[in-house]
């Protein structure tokens, strides 16, 4: 990696050859900022993901005040007799959907759906994942073998098929299952999504703290007197900061697509919360005749995917921690 | 749609002639000459489904399958009367087929008499002549519980001694006192039998063959021709033991059926009008890509499409504004009824009042648009398709919820929602909490998702919120067919006769006494009694009266017992007290079946008695084949 190279050619560690300036020591801020900000495919991605967060932030704004379209508000006028949708015209850019809704509005309605279900099942796999990464990776033995057993047991799972039994099993009636606990609808494509995202970050969790816990600055600790937790806690855990960052930006395009793909088989969200896979699937009998309703859910679905992907490849160069810091 | 019938034979010469001269013919410019009665003998038809619908694997016996039952008529079982394969009200007409006429029937009603024609065999390998024996033997069958005939009940109760178990010996209502003559006693007079006795389990099977197949379905792979048609592979059919048979070539259901002519069929025997035969042979192959299937027949490819789907709506726009493409564009109507179903027993659809309102509210309009549009066919507005009835009354004629184009009228829903117990303010919005996330199950294909928006928005103008449940469409008929799951209201159903006696249709759906715990068809519960609920685990919610339930038994059996025109005027009267005073279901379509054939197809028909093509009455012109 060039630019990693160059970077620490000329960092702080190691006399540059205009050796008579004022060294000043960086922080590890410092540091990783003068790094990714040389990135600019992660700063492109990084830029059209916050639009993003703020086109979804307004969609109700933008929608009631600007386009004046609601999201599940049929047009009969976008809709010929047989019941086919019209394409973009100055009113509706991105044309109608098949139910004769405008398809722009519903795009970005479309990108909350995307962003809260990556951003909670993504929280929820980070949570348990750190969790048990680490009490596996610390204490080892006994408990290391049950929790990385689990994990490899999760990860052989079909998951597909395992997430379309869980989602059909949660719906048919009105109190979700699990006793209540994981309610139909979005609830549930969270559940799932993050049932399999946490075991890829506690897997990569359990392999660090396998090796920190061996370092000296942990007998140190011990020596005086830091019980399990703390030690966990304060010395095992910041050492793991740069991993899990970067696991999870690269987690969160997983699970949007993940979400998509359970919309796109009639298991996500229910039909009035706009989703990206589900316009898709929508799309999928009649895309050769309303391109549009194929085109722009999917094109929206590719640059946040991509994005996520830009920005998580170049925080990893960035934190890379064989790097050292 | 109109026919021609022409001297049939004389036209099949002419254009053998023809095409021997010439190497071809193109006469595909003349006008209609598909979807008339005229084609030109041989060649082979290509038809692909994108999925068998068997639900007992083509045993006749138990094949319940609408599309299959075309095979059996239009192809491979003769029964001792039969449909003209044919579109409309002749096409719900019973004529004598194996039977000499149309039966002879005793003063009481009580006992039918059938003489067999000469000269009709079953095909190879049997090729024997059939006797009233092997139609007994069907009977046989169909009461052998292991072989699960699906719709017994038209047979168990009617015909005298005729009860499923093991396999009879002999039923006391059927007598066969020589190979040409067969008698039937009835246990009461029914006015519909002919119509029980042209369904294809009632058949002639060679007991010879059949005897060999006690597991339900099996039969189907070795099924031997009564018709024009014989399965592939049949000649080969060593029948000398039961080991020796090995399944027919032709036939594979998770893959293709492929059907040739029968050699020991006489078209003497049969009436060249309703069994035109003109191919040689037909083969239907599996292609699970539905999308695939309409591109060939639109490059030519293929002839035609077989199953329960219809065109993509892109397909059917181009079809009907193009006038090089609209001869092979097929509209037939089908007689079948789609609706939502109000269950009476779970709030806010035990009263009355909820459920009328969503009846005036409903945007049909929409609803039709979401299937295609009028080509999908014409919108319900009472229960029965009037083709059930002798066409009447059309949407026309008799609508108990009217709107300017069926769009919904919201202030007559909302009059009528003020005097609901759940619109406890009577502003003519729902308030009450039980019309909060109403549990609604859907499939999760289209037409049903696109119909959701309207649903949602049609209901929530007099204060509904509707919370839709999308399941794949068998999941979605098995939670609203389990009483216990108290789904208030079900978007996916559909039903079709099962033949054209409203006795299998209101008659049949609304008969609280076949309220069952699973496989239940009265999904709204209407005449559901306090032990009948205990019966099938069905426990209201508090508040909901079973008392208040109607019942419309009485009524069903009223119509039972009467004949000709004063069981229409009867099976017309209960439709209208269901749509006034029961209000079961908000129904949407009657609907359309809609397909497309290649210019290949040189004739064309609807078999309106299996709600599907007519096969039998399909020609090919292999030299428009690509």
């Amino acid at each position: 990696m060039s630019q990693v190279a160059s970077e620490t050619a000329t960092g702080p560690v190691q006399p540059g050859p205009a050796g008579e300036e004022v060294i000043t020591g960086k922080t590890p801020w410092q540091l990783f900022w003068g790094r990714f900000r040389q990135d600019k495919p992660a700063f492109v991605g990084l830029a059209f993901i916050v639009l993003l967060i703020i086109l979804a932030l307004l969609a109700p704004v933008i929608s009631r005040d600007v386009i004046h379209h609601g999201p599940n508000e049929l047009f009969r006028n976008m809709q010929d007799d047989f019941g086919l949708p019209k394409g973009p015209n100055s009113k509706f850019f991105f044309g109608a959907d098949k139910a004769s809704r405008d398809l722009l509005v519903r795009i970005l309605y479309g990108a909350r759906t995307s962003l809260i279900v990556a951003l909670l099942a993504t929280g929820f796999a980070v949570t348990v994942g750190v969790t048990l990464g680490i009490i596996a990776g610390y204490f080892g033995g006994v408990i290391d073998t049950v929790i990385a057993r689990t994990i490899d047991i999760i990860l052989a799972l079909p998951l597909l098929l395992f997430a379309i039994g869980i989602v059909a099993a949660c719906s048919t009636s009105k109190e979700g299952c699990l006793g209540g606990i994981i309610k139909p609808g979005l609830p549930v494509v969270i559940f799932v999504i993050g049932l399999f995202s946490w075991p890829y970050i506690a897997r990569i969790v359990r392999g660090n703290t396998l090796s920190i816990r061996e370092k000296e600055f942990i007998d140190a600790s011990r020596s005086l007197g830091a019980g399990n937790a703390r030690i966990m806690l304060r010395e095992v855990l910041p050492n793991l900061v740069a991993p899990i960052i970067v696991y999870t930006t690269l987690i969160i395009p997983n699970n949007i697509v993940f979400e998509a793909a359970l919309s796109f088989l009639g298991l996500g969200v229910p039909q009035t919360t706009p989703s990206w896979g589900r316009m898709l699937a929508e799309a999928a009998p009649i895309f050769d005749f309303a391109w549009w309703m194929m085109l722009f859910p999917g094109l929206f679905l590719f640059m946040t995917t991509l994005a996520f992907n830009l920005v998580g490849d170049g925080l990893r160069d960035a934190l890379d921690p064989r790097t050292g810091r | 749609m109109r026919k021609r019938r022409l001297p049939l034979v004389a036209l099949v010469l002419a254009v053998a002639l023809f095409a021997a001269a010439c190497g071809g013919s193109d006469n595909d410019n003349d006008e209609g000459t598909s979807g008339t009665g005229e084609g030109q003998t041989g060649g082979t038809l290509r038809v692909e489904t994108d999925g068998f619908g068997w639900s007992n694997a083509f045993d006749p016996t138990g094949e319940y399958w609408g599309v299959a039952w075309s095979y059996y008529r239009n192809l491979l079982t003769r029964t001792l009367v039969t449909y003209r394969n044919t579109v409309g009200a002749p096409g719900n007409e019973v004529v004598p087929d194996l039977a000499t006429d149309l039966g002879q029937v005793s003063d009481d009603g009580k006992t039918y008499t059938f003489t067999l024609k000469d000269g009709i065999k079953f095909g190879p390998p049997v090729s024997r002549e059939i006797t009233s024996k092997d139609i007994e033997y069907a009977f046989r069958r169909i009461a052998t519980k292991s072989l699960v005939a699906q719709y017994a009940a038209y047979y168990t109760g009617t015909i005298e001694g005729l009860e499923v178990g093991a396999m009879p010996d002999h039923i006391s209502g059927i007598e066969t006192p020589d190979d040409k003559t067969i008698v039937f006693h009835l246990t009461k007079d029914t006015p519909d039998f002919l119509f029980r006795l042209a369904m294809p389990a009632a058949g002639p099977i060679p007991e010879e063959v059949g005897k060999c197949f006690t597991k339900p379905g099996e039969y189907g792979r070795y099924l031997i021709s009564s018709g024009p048609y014989m399965i592939e592979g049949s000649k080969d059919l060593d029948i000398s033991s039961c080991d020796s048979m090995k399944p027919l070539e032709g036939f594979n259901p998770d893959d293709h059926l492929y059907v040739e002519r029968n050699p020991d069929y006489d078209p003497a025997t049969d009436s060249k009008e309703d069994r035109a035969n003109y191919f040689d042979e037909m083969t239907i192959d599996l292609n699970t890509n539905p999308k695939d299937i309409w591109n060939k027949i639109q490059a030519g490819e293929l002839d035609a499409y077989t199953g329960s789907g219809t065109p993509p709506p892109d397909i059917l726009k181009r079809y009907s504004t193009d006038s090089d493409l609209k001869d092979n564009l097929k509209v037939s109507p089908e007689d079948r009824t789609w609706y939502l179903t109000m269950n009476l027993g779970v709030a806010p659809f035990d009263d009355i009042h909820v459920r009328k309102a969503a009846n005036l509210v409903m945007d049909k309009d929409s609803l039709r648009r979401a299937w295609g549009g009028e080509i999908a066919g014409d919108i319900a507005t009472h229960l029965e398709p009037p083709s059930m009835t002798g066409g009447t009354p059309t949407a026309e004629e008799y609508d108990p919820y009217p709107s300017d184009n069926f769009a919904g009228d919201v202030d007559a829903a909302k009059e009528e929602m003020k005097q609901s117990k759940y619109d406890t303010d009577h502003d003519g919005m729902c308030d009450a909490p039980e019309c909060k996330g109403v549990l609604t199950i859907n499939r999760n294909v289209p037409p049903w998702t696109d119909m959701e928006p309207i649903v949602q928005q049609s209901l929530a103008k007099i204060g509904i919120e509707v919370d839709i449940r999308e399941q794949t469409p068998d999941a979605a008929y098995t939670t609203i067919q389990t009483p216990a799951k108290n789904i208030p209201l079900g978007m996916n159903p559909g039903w079709g006769k099962d033949y054209s006696d409203p006795d299998t249709f209101v008659g049949f759906l609304f008969d609280g006494r076949n309220i069952a715990a699973t496989g239940n068809y009265n999904y709204s519960l209407v005449g559901l009694t306090a032990d009948k609920a205990k019966e099938v685990n069905f426990s209201p919610a508090s508040g909901v009266n079973l008392g208040d339930i109607p019942s419309v038994d009485s009524d069903i059996d009223k119509c039972l017992d009467t004949a000709g025109d004063a069981r229409n005027e009867c099976w017309i009267a209960l439709d209208k007290h269901l749509s006034e005073d029961v209000v079961p279901w908000v129904p949407y379509l009657w609907a359309n079946v809609v397909t497309i054939i290649s210019d290949a197809v040189t004739s064309w028909d609807y078999d309106q008695a299996s709600g599907t093509t007519a096969w039998s009455k399909l020609a090919v012109d292999p030299s428009l084949q690509k």
